[in-house]
């Protein structure tokens, strides 16, 4: 073949590539944050390497830990039965308030509502464009998870929601972060709601605050209200880091989320049939 | 190839296990891509770049083809360039790798801000230093597989 064929024909190729690819993200535009078909081959064919990998490094660590940090046990053994002791206490402190509203059976009817109701899972793997963005988790459709379920981290900070696309065994979590999330929230003890949206930095701002509203200050703390049909309401999310007023009728808020990225390891999914309890 | 790509979808997901700021350092797939461009040519560049770009992106909740496109690019001109230039040295290697890496990032950048109407997250400036970084893997691998070689024969 001659080279000058051979080069068209190597450019055509290229060209090809691209505008197929330009094609697939022109699909995606009105679809969202939906993902395609292809998107969700790609995602349930690699994923289980992905979970596989982690699992594998995870048991190497494990060994490596238990060999070595067995001192470390009657430490951290001392420890945790203090914190036992305090969470019974915080328990015993929270059924009496509950008691106040309620009568027993009410009670117990409702604690008993909230075993099973958690999926633990563990991160593994980040969005490669943005950390800030996505993560994946090994749980999926097997385990019961479904989209818009809600992800706490190990603090029951709020962490995200479950979205698109699900596999058997793993799933990604939109991170609260993310430039394309919204969270209906409200500062605790004050009545003044205004929805989170994420910067994609790692910070959120607070919207729809109007300029003459004085209830917001520097450090107060923010919950989901519920209202959006998502979130569960009284899950910390964050806290505001600054108030600036500008010539716009809304306030120009940052908050800082309520969870730290490197303490993603281990997650809890809050089930759909929680919501049915607020 | 399948084998060299579960390699660096493997490395990628011991990376973000290790931390997340080693993903926004080091890019496999990029090193991958341009490797078996060097060797087999710009139409296996492309089409492995856009498998590799593509499977990056369906980890990822940004737009499925934005890496693709970047990667298909980068493939290319890796298969053509490296046919019109020696850069068999590990020097001329590193600097090699390292430009089509930045052009890479630019493309990538462009879509990103494009699609989404927003600043790309930079990870407190560590994005910058993925070609630099990732030229460096790549060189020394490369220096690696030449003394492999040499030793064979």
């Amino acid at each position: 073949m001659p080279i000058s064929l051979k080069k068209a024909k190597s450019f055509i190729i290229l060209l090809s590539l691209i505008f197929c690819q330009l094609v697939l993200i022109s699909i995606q535009v009105p679809m969202g944050n939906e993902s395609n078909y292809f998107e969700r081959v790609v995602f349930s064919v690699f994923s289980p390497i992905n979970s596989g990998v982690v699992s594998v490094f995870q048991g190497i660590g494990n060994i490596w830990k238990s060999y070595f940090g067995l001192h470390k046990v009657q430490k951290n053994n001392q420890r945790l039965q203090e914190e036992v002791f305090r969470l019974n206490q915080e328990n015993s402190l929270l059924r009496s308030i509950l008691r106040t509203y309620r009568t027993e059976n009410k009670m117990l009817d409702l604690l008993s509502e909230f075993e099973g109701s958690i999926i633990p899972a563990r991160t593994v793997g980040m969005d490669a464009s943005n950390i800030w963005k996505s993560l994946m988790i090994n749980k999926g459709s097997l385990d019961g998870v479904k989209k818009d379920m809600v992800v706490l981290d190990k603090n029951g900070y709020l962490v995200g929601r479950v979205v698109d696309p699900i596999s058997f065994k793993q799933s990604r979590v939109q991170m609260i972060t993310d430039s394309q999330s919204g969270v209906y929230v409200v500062p605790q003890d004050k009545n003044a709601p205004g929805i989170i949206n994420g910067l994609g930095n790692g910070q959120c701002k607070l919207e729809y605050i109007i300029a003459t509203d004085t209830l917001i200050v520097e450090g107060d703390s923010l919950i989901t209200t519920g209202f959006d049909g998502i979130y569960l309401p009284g899950i910390l999310v964050g806290h505001v880091i600054s108030v600036k007023e500008n010539i716009s009728l809304f306030k120009e808020i940052r908050v800082e989320p309520a969870f730290k990225i490197q303490d993603l390891d281990l997650l809890a999914i809050i089930k759909e049939d929680i919501h049915d309890l607020f | 190839m399948f084998v060299s790509v579960l390699i660096a979808f493997v490395l990628y997901t011991l990376l973000g296990k290790i931390s997340v700021s080693l993903l926004l350092l080091v890019n496999f797939f990029s090193l991958l891509v341009i490797y078996f461009a060097l060797k087999k040519g710009e139409i296996y560049g492309a089409c492995l770049g856009t498998i590799c770009g593509l499977l990056q992106d369906s980890f990822s909740l940004s737009v499925f083809g934005v890496a693709g496109i970047a990667k298909t690019i980068i493939g290319f001109f890796a298969g053509y360039i490296s046919g019109k230039i020696n850069v068999t040295s590990v020097r001329r290697s590193f600097v090699f790798v390292f430009v089509l890496l930045c052009m890479e990032l630019l493309i990538w950048a462009f879509l990103y801000s494009f699609i989404f109407s927003e600043r790309v997250n930079t990870g407190g400036g560590l994005i910058f230093f993925q070609p630099l970084i990732t030229a460096a893997v790549g060189s020394l691998a490369y220096r690696f597989l030449l003394k492999q070689n040499r030793s064979k024969m």
